[in-house]
């Protein structure tokens, strides 16, 4: 079953088409990564799947439902690029706070907390205000608030983004162990390798358009791939677009 | 209903947070007690009768400095979430925009009313001191007529500040209160004198501006005069809960046509 949903989506933006006939369905419990240069229609994409904005014409769906309703959203937990948190909150108020907005109780919030804080590596920083957070630290508390509410599907925009080596494998395996819950997990990403290690499927947009998606085990091919490669030939590929790998 | 109040709470709590861990709140608070409790103690040349200019002084105060909190706290609570970006993370939860409205409303007017308290108190002090009067029908009356003005200013900053800039909103609203409060309740009155064009365009002002003046107990303060019929009260507070709501209303329709 397929728990995101886009079907022939287009937005515009005055002359721009942001957002060019875009497909593609996520199934439950994979992870898959969403790829593109800067100005692809990767971040216009995952706002109308958080329902900011509206396609100006096709079906963007979560769990078949519309994502602009309220309601729909508690299914998704959303991390994103930059960590556009309030800064004069304590890690534990921001997720006090967004544990309020979607609804737990205060024991809820308490014990999804103290497992995230520890699980994110932010032990011992859960009193200070996220002013004096570093940008790694951001990306952990960023990681906790979308994980807090338990949602069934991840919605991540660069979430490898300012993590340092061991907070990769960590978050890496993080979301692994997600998956293995069944949660449906759709990811940004300019991070090629993180892209193709915990992958089910990538989907390659260019200029608003989906020019590649398949399985990790389609871009390996018979071995000679590897998903830079392909990810650079779409990219190149002007007159061929579209091109078999 | 329970996730809504939930979420409500938490918008309240968090405006509350935010506000009183800026340092320009605290800085108007400490200003305002400042002014405020010295002149409780002052009595120039030996005047008895000074009391009452103090007593209107102190209260000009208070109308100033709490309209200023109220319009810089509510003036700034959306900009602040577009400019930072905050706005993002925050309706990717399960909230409506219409209860992310409701709730920073709240949260900015129950921080305006509890400034407003500290003010009140400072107030009650210099009073206290000054006249012997520690209590009185008219001033629970001023306090709670301050409150319905309150929440018409901040949904007023709110309004605006989806509307326009953070500046042309902050001057507009001023000069709208401030206008309001000076020339309000004769704004009939020149209409009736006026050319029909300057005749429909003041009655239009007059039906849509706030009318801030019904809130305005500052004299019935000063001369100790008796306090008005809780009805008219209660009628106040009725105005200033639609005019509000207005407001709230506006400010949802802009929102919900704002592209992120």
């Amino acid at each position: 079953m397929s728990v995101i949903q886009l079907e022939n989506v287009v937005k515009t933006f005055g002359a721009v088409k942001a957002v060019n006939e875009l497909s593609f369905h996520v199934k439950r419990g994979e992870i898959t990564g969403f790829l593109g240069a800067n100005g692809a229609g990767k971040t216009t994409t995952m706002k109308m799947l958080l329902g900011f904005i509206k396609p100006d014409s096709g079906r963007v769906l979560i769990n078949e439902k519309d994502p602009a309703v309220a309601v729909t959203r508690k299914q998704i937990g959303y991390m994103p690029e930059i960590a556009y948190y309030y800064p004069y909150l304590k890690a534990y108020e921001l997720l006090r706070f967004y544990g309020g907005l979607c609804g737990m109780t205060k024991k809820e919030i308490a014990v999804r907390s103290k497992m995230l804080i520890t699980k994110v590596g932010l032990t011992g920083a859960e009193n200070r205000e996220l002013k004096t957070f570093s940008k790694g630290m951001l990306q952990r508390i960023g990681i906790a608030q979308a994980l807090l509410h338990n949602p069934d599907v991840y919605i991540l925009d660069e979430p490898f983004t300012g993590l340092d080596p061991l907070a990769r494998i960590q978050f890496r395996d993080l979301l692994l162990e997600e998956k293995k819950a069944g949660k449906t997990i759709l990811f940004s990403s300019h991070e090629l390798s993180e892209a193709e290690l915990i992958c089910d499927n990538v989907v390659i947009l260019k200029e608003g358009k989906a020019v590649w998606s398949g399985t990790t085990a389609e871009v390996a091919g018979d071995g000679t791939q590897n998903l830079e490669r392909v990810f650079l030939k779409m990219l190149a590929a002007d007159a061929n677009e579209g091109e078999a790998i | 209903m329970s996730i809504v109040i939930c979420q409500i709470n938490a918008l309240i709590k968090v405006s509350l947070l935010e506000l009183y861990r800026r340092k320009d709140i605290a800085v108007v608070l400490i200003l305002g007690a400042v002014l405020l409790l010295p002149l409780s103690f002052v009595s120039p040349f030996g005047l008895s009768g000074a009391g009452t200019y103090f007593n209107e002084i102190a209260l000009v105060m208070v109308w100033l400095f709490s309209i200023f909190i109220a319009l810089g706290v509510s003036s700034r609570v959306f900009p602040y979430e577009f400019e930072k970006r905050t706005i993002y993370p925050l309706l990717a939860k399960p909230v409506g925009r219409g209860v992310v409205i409701a709730g920073r409303y709240l949260g900015a007017l129950t921080a305006a009313v509890s400034a407003l308290c500290l003010f009140y108190a400072a107030y009650v002090l210099l009073c206290g001191f000054k006249q012997g009067i520690w209590f009185s029908e008219a001033l629970l009356q001023a306090f709670i007529l301050h409150i319905g003005l309150l929440a018409v200013v901040v949904a007023i900053g709110m309004m605006g500040s989806l509307i326009m800039t953070t500046s042309a909103n902050v001057t507009i609203s001023i000069l709208v209160v401030f206008a309001m409060l000076l020339f309000g309740a004769s704004l009939s009155a020149l209409a009736a004198t006026q050319n029909l064009v300057a005749k429909t365009v003041l009655n239009i002002a007059n039906a849509i501006a706030p009318h801030i003046e019904f809130f305005d107990m500052r004299q019935r303060l000063v001369h100790e005069w008796p306090a008005v019929s809780w009805l008219v009260c209660a009628a106040v507070m009725g105005y200033a809960a639609v005019y509000s709501t207005v407001c709230l209303f506006i400010a949802d329709f802009f929102l919900k046509r704002r592209r992120f």
